[in-house]
């Protein structure tokens, strides 16, 4: 097999790249043409002639195609038009009104949006030249005296004089919180203080609670836990791919250790000789977690199990970002299964 | 002698078939090989074109059916497809289905009965 210098490699590419193909096809399709070129070499036709047949063959029109939509289906390929008339008269003329027909609607188009702008544009071009017939006119007015009436300053009523409501004694009673540091503990009140005061959130020293004495309740409000905003159209949207990827906590090193620790050989398919990949696709959350497991591909005999029972283990990773900000990312991974020999 | 490729018609339904199938036969596969193995199996009767390929194997990863992983192979990426679990069942599915009409068109073309009568040369 001959294979080709990266000289020649170079050429092709350059050569693909005067087609304007999409960067993103562009790896795939540079490694098809090596392929066939390396194959006509070695059926022995010289380079110079093999390029001038791929340019017939791999025309702008053809990688255009390819580059408007990657995933139109060759069904789709040729026009309903070439469809329909495969093997009929062309000449006719039906052939020629068909396929011209969207550039005519275009153009149509493109006319009545023109004559419409003009006509609404005509009245303020005449509108512009009509202005400058009106002539100034004055017009003379005597101007009155007005008086203002004095304003009467107005009563400031004073605030109302609210009666001292005794303070009712309180003691301080809150529902457990799970806190992740040691916090200064309040020791919960014993129900004899309990007895003879009402319960809320601080600790109040005042009269004694009785039944007869009914106040308002105090306000049962815990501590402020800080503003949280919540951006949930970037949480919400998964993607499969994220400016910054999602990964492992310490790198594929630190994650190649972890697999090597954790992952055991089914022993199913150590008997059964089964070796492969298992790929997996999960959800990395904003927060690191690791959810919806699925295997997409896998090779049975239990590895299937064995390798989400694995990337279950795993710890929380750091998230994928977008724009910044840590987004879901749906995760594709391989799991090598493969035995010592 | 060329053999006649102007098969493009008949090509059109059955090709997303024919590389379901494929994968399915061969396990991982790259786009150029496809075609040779396309080309080495009908002896030159059907090739499929740069044009025509590209866009089915696309639209099948987008689908789901297909996993891809590029490889380094002598200073290039090689992109290799191979069929998910999904892919594997509709494989199955559309090949049994291809079978069957093409069963029906056999019957269809080779007059009102089942049976093929040999052609006398």
């Amino acid at each position: 097999m001959i294979r080709l210098s990266r000289q020649r490699i170079e050429e092709l590419k350059r050569f693909l790249q005067e087609t304007k193909v999409d960067r993103v096809l562009l790896p795939e399709l540079l490694d098809h043409l090596a392929c066939e070129v390396e194959e006509r070499l070695w059926e022995g036709e010289p380079f110079e002639e093999v390029l001038a047949a791929l340019r017939g063959e791999v025309t702008v029109a053809v990688v255009q195609d390819l580059n408007h939509n990657p995933l139109k289906l060759l069904a789709m390929n040729a026009s309903m038009n070439e469809i329909i008339f495969e093997g009929r008269n062309k000449a006719y003329g039906a052939y020629v009104l068909r396929s011209r027909y969207p550039r005519n609607i275009r153009i149509a188009l493109m006319c009545v949006l023109l004559l419409m702008a003009l006509a609404v544009a005509l009245p303020k071009i005449f509108g512009t030249e009509g202005s400058g017939k009106v002539t100034d006119r004055m017009v003379e007015t005597d101007l009155e005296r007005i008086f203002l009436k004095e304003q009467e300053p107005e009563v400031v009523l004073p605030p109302p004089v609210r009666e001292a409501v005794p303070v009712q004694k309180q003691v301080r009673y809150l529902p457990p919180e799970v806190v992740t540091d040691l916090v200064e503990e309040t020791p919960l009140p014993t129900i004899e203080q309990m007895e003879t005061a009402q319960i809320s959130a601080q600790n109040v020293e005042g009269e004694n609670f009785t039944e007869d004495l009914i106040l308002p309740p105090t306000e049962m409000v815990g501590p402020a836990k800080g503003d949280v905003i919540e951006l949930k159209g970037m949480e919400e949207k998964e993607f499969l791919k994220a400016e910054q990827q999602p990964e492992y906590e310490g790198g594929s090193e630190a994650f190649r250790k972890f697999l090597e620790k954790n992952l055991r050989y089914p022993p199913q398919a150590a008997r059964a000789n089964v070796q492969g990949k298992v790929f997996l696709q999960f959800s990395v959350m904003t927060d690191g977690s690791i959810a919806n497991v699925e295997v997409i591909k896998g090779i049975g005999y239990g590895c299937d199990e064995e390798a989400v029972r694995v990337v279950r283990l795993m710890p929380k990773w750091r998230p994928g970002k977008q724009a910044g900000r840590p987004v879901r990312v749906r995760y594709t991974l391989p799991i090598q299964f493969a035995l010592a020999e | 002698m060329k053999p006649v490729t102007n098969n493009n018609e008949y090509l059109r339904g059955t090709l997303k078939t024919i590389v379901l199938n494929l994968l399915a036969e061969k396990g991982r596969m790259y786009g150029y090989e496809i075609t040779q193995e396309v080309k080495e199996q009908t002896q030159g009767t059907i090739t499929l074109t740069f044009g025509a390929l590209y866009p089915v194997l696309h639209k099948l990863e987008q689908e789901g059916m297909l996993l891809t992983e590029s490889v380094e192979v002598d200073g290039r990426l090689r992109k290799y497809y191979s069929l998910t679990n999904q892919g594997t069942a509709t494989a199955d599915v559309k090949t049994q289905e291809l079978g069957r009409f093409l069963d029906a068109l056999q019957q269809l073309i080779s007059g009102a009965g089942p049976r093929v009568i040999p052609a006398t040369v």
